[in-house]
């Protein structure tokens, strides 16, 4: 380990003033907080209480009104000579030369946010058709895994009775579309962020093992959350579609154009804006 | 002359008589000193609602208990609510954020020293006006000498026909008073932040803790004012004949719930917050790498922001809100987890290949990273309505908050005090009592409160004050009481590390972490005027920029 003093003490600096004004201490803060507090004291004591608090209140008004106006009450403190100096104990490492950028800039590049929404909706309507399949084939009405999803948040779907699962409901309707596209756009988001770690085998591994992995979550734990549900569900079928949703999104996903990052610009030029001169180039930069 | 205070190297200073100290710490506008006092208070009361908690917990350790009788009993756990939420963990964290954001963006001081004064005394007195009640309320035969309506107050508990005396009457002008502080401090601090940032510190430069602070600051100002109306809306209806909250003629307990968890929920947000600030200056400077995504933390933050204002509600599932209320509050209940998700990643994503110190600072907020997590999959367990409907009022909710507020803000809490102690006092806490303090809380709080959990499942509600035996909960809450017993312990090694390293631990110097804010470049403790001279910072990390001029921030960001 090794120290490093980089800066000099900050009493050398020459700029430093020698005096500093600085707000006065004073009491009327505290009096006018007691006169306030008494105020409301009062309530559950004695009026003599309020009245004192009332009398407190108006006195540390006038008292900090003085204390500022016309000018502000300031007090002159000293600058202590200070011989603190910038140190390091971090390791000196000898920096191997190669382009300034290679530190900052990573990742190159990524996917934009816009990929992973359009990876989750076309992930949703390939589960939507698998499960809607499942309906027909499965379960004798397309509405059956409707109304189940619904019952994911919405309570009413929880009263409807065996016979009344399989009709259509707008208002499960509704609540399940809400959901599957929401909670689709979400997970596609995570997929747009996530694949590009994975070096090899993207879809494999963020579409395939992944769902695998949330449909195995959410098997030991709906039981938990809503038996109910947990009662109705066809497991070999839930997690097919949930395969269905990653194969798809994933493939989506990594078929959109990675793009620059540009975390490291100036919010001017990532919100689009063209004005020469707005931002100075930096030293060095080479950035696309 | 605040200027007194300073410690001038090789001057001689003449010890001052204590009235002339007790004089300048009570006229004090420096927002230091301020801090300090806000820290000192909070400690106070964190003694006092940890004894509340401990009589809570000897009176269920055993069936059939009577420590103490039903009504001490109810007094206790209101009181210790109360205490713990606005007069512990909220003033604690104002006194953080007092002292480190000026110092932290370059400033001298507060934008409104005097305004921050205010704030505090109010903030304090409204703390004294509370527990006043003990001997104040204790007037009326059979009324009482406490708040005893739960921390929640709510209605028609608080009506007069119920709360005889004036307990509730205390505990509502003391929340009243407190919260006038609350916000004018929130204000102060928003103002701080926007208008004395040193140059240079741009939005985008600001420590994460600042940003953080700012936006806690106007979740107050949003949450605390609604709570302040409730208060003076209960007080109309028992002092004016008014009938906000009187079901029987045309008013509504429902309102008050609303009003209540409109501030109550966000509010976890506020305390956790501003421990979310705390965890990202720490763990970058114990894993030595800058914080990863800054842009996405803040941004995290901010949709946290906006997300937990519209989240109350899930708190009301059982009291028969319509379905559509249920779907839309269990929905944003869910979302909220997104953003909170994206903090926990990222910090890990800054451990990820860091060359992590285990120092006691790292510790606590390693332990704050697995418990907050566990603390929000609780949470977002109840958030589903069906499993609300089935553990809402148990043992499994008290578990559940108390992992938020003990595993997660409590432990946030003390790894801030390792980290900042040396800036605060100039000396070192001591390491081998950090080590003995973290341990014993460790596996105190996981007895106390991972356990706590099953007698929920098992159908302990909350609040009782006694059980029959042989319903399986005897010996978890036994254990659960134990632990509580062991965390005590654990405060207790806290406060013996706090004393003796005032007088005895080792000089800190200005930067004993080798850290990258600003206010490491400063003295320890700082001098009244903070910088002699106002810093220019052109990076996230001004300090690092000055101890590597070769390879600074700056010319990445």
């Amino acid at each position: 380990m090794t120290t490093l003093p980089t800066t000099q003490p900050i009493s050398e600096d020459p700029r430093t003033p020698r005096e500093i004004e600085m707000p006065a201490p004073t009491a009327w803060p505290l009096v006018l907080a007691l006169g306030f507090t008494l105020l409301f004291a009062g309530l559950v004591t004695s009026q003599s209480v309020t009245v004192l608090g009332a009398v407190l209140s108006l006195a540390g008004c006038v008292g900090w009104f003085r204390e500022v106006l016309p000018r502000e009450h300031e007090e002159v403190v000293p600058v202590v000579p200070d011989d603190t100096r910038i140190t390091t104990e971090r390791r000196i490492v000898e920096m191997i030369p190669i382009a300034h950028s290679a530190r900052a800039w990573l990742p190159i590049k990524t996917y934009p946010v816009s990929a992973g929404v359009k990876g989750g909706l076309a992930g949703s309507v390939a589960m939507a058709v698998l499960a809607c399949t499942y309906g027909v084939l499965k379960a004798g009405s397309i509405w059956y895994p409707i109304n189940l999803l619904a019952a994911v948040d919405y309570s009413e779907s929880l009263k409807l009775g065996p016979t009344q699962l399989y009709s259509f409901h707008a208002d499960a309707f509704a609540i399940a579309l809400v959901v599957h596209i929401l909670v689709s756009a979400l997970v596609g988001l995570l997929y747009g962020a996530m694949l590009p770690m994975f070096a090899r085998h993207p879809i494999v591994l963020g579409g395939l093992i992944g769902p695998v992995l949330w449909s195995g979550l959410l098997y030991t734990c709906l039981g938990l959350v809503n038996p109910l549900l947990a009662s109705r569900i066809d497991w070999p079928w839930f997690i097919a579609s949930q395969v269905a949703f990653g194969i798809v999104a994933g493939f989506v996903v990594v078929r959109q154009s990675p793009m620059p990052t540009r975390e490291n610009l100036s919010f001017a030029i990532r919100a689009g804006i063209e004005a020469p001169g707005l931002t100075p180039p930096r030293e060095g930069d080479k950035r696309p | 002359m605040s200027s007194n205070a300073i410690t001038v190297p090789g001057v001689q200073i003449d010890e001052k008589p204590w009235v002339d100290i007790l004089h300048e710490w009570v006229t004090t506008v420096d927002h230091k000193r301020l801090g300090i006092l806000y820290i000192g208070y909070a400690l106070l009361f964190l003694v006092v609602g940890g004894i509340e908690a401990i009589i809570i917990r000897i009176q269920l350790m055993y069936p059939h208990n009577d420590f103490v009788s039903p009504q001490v009993f109810n007094r206790m756990f209101t009181m210790h609510g109360t205490t713990m939420i606005f007069f512990v963990a909220m003033p604690i964290l104002f006194g953080f954020a007092n002292y480190l954001v000026p110092v932290m963006i370059g400033a001298r001081d507060m934008a409104f020293p005097r305004l921050n004064a205010f704030s505090f005394w109010l903030s304090a007195l409204g703390g004294f006006l509370l527990y006043f009640s003990l001997v104040g309320a204790n007037g009326l035969y059979g009324a009482g000498n406490a708040p005893d309506v739960g921390w929640w107050a709510y209605a028609p508990l608080t009506a007069p026909a119920f709360s005889l005396g004036h307990s509730s009457d205390y505990w509502t002008l003391a929340l009243l008073v407190s919260g006038f502080g609350s916000i004018g401090t929130a204000i102060n601090i928003i103002a701080t932040i926007l208008c004395l940032r040193c140059p240079g510190m741009t939005l985008g430069r600001m420590p994460l803790l600042v940003w953080l602070n700012l936006v806690m600051s106007g979740m107050v100002l949003i949450t605390i004012t609604p709570l302040s109306a409730a208060q003076i809306m209960l007080l109309v209806d028992r002092y004016l004949g008014g009938h906000f909250f009187d079901a029987q003629a045309g008013g509504s307990a429902v309102l008050w719930m609303h009003f209540f968890w409109i501030f109550g929920h966000p509010e976890v947000y506020v305390l956790i917050i501003p421990c979310f600030a705390f965890m990202s200056e720490i763990i970058p400077v114990f894993s030595r790498k800058p914080i990863f995504g800054y842009p996405v933390m803040v941004a995290a933050t901010i949709c946290i922001g906006f997300v937990s204002m519209s989240v109350w509600a899930h708190h009301m599932f059982t009291v028969g809100m319509n379905s559509y209320a249920n779907s839309f509050f269990a929905i944003t209940t869910m979302a909220v987890g997104v953003p909170t998700g994206i903090k926990i990643f990222n910090w890990i994503g800054t451990m990820w290949g860091g060359r992590i110190q285990f120092k006691t600072p790292m510790l606590f907020s390693i332990a704050f990273l697995f418990q907050f997590l566990i603390a929000g999959l609780t949470g977002i367990m109840l958030g589903c309505v069906p499993f609300d409907w089935q553990l809402s009022l148990s043992y499994f909710v008290v578990a559940h908050f108390h992992y938020v507020i003990v595993g997660g803000i409590l432990f946030a809490l003390f790894g801030a005090f390792y980290y900042w102690y040396p800036k605060f006092t100039g000396r070192m806490l001591s390491e081998t009592l950090g080590k003995w303090h973290f341990w014993l809380f460790l596996i105190g709080f996981h007895m106390t409160f991972d356990l706590m959990h099953i007698p929920g499942l098992l159908g302990m509600p909350r609040r009782i004050y006694t059980y029959e035996p042989g319903r399986g909960w005897d010996t978890l809450n036994l254990l659960i009481t134990i632990g509580a017993f062991i965390q005590t312990i654990a405060v207790l090694v806290f406060v013996a590390n706090l004393l003796i390293s005032y007088f005895k631990g080792d000089k800190a110097g200005n930067d004993p972490w080798d850290a990258w804010t600003l206010e490491w470049s400063i003295s320890s403790p700082p001098p009244a005027y903070n910088f002699a001279s106002i810093p220019v910072v052109t990076s996230r990390r001004p300090l690092w920029d000055m101890k590597h001029p070769e390879d600074p921030d700056s010319r990445y960001e």
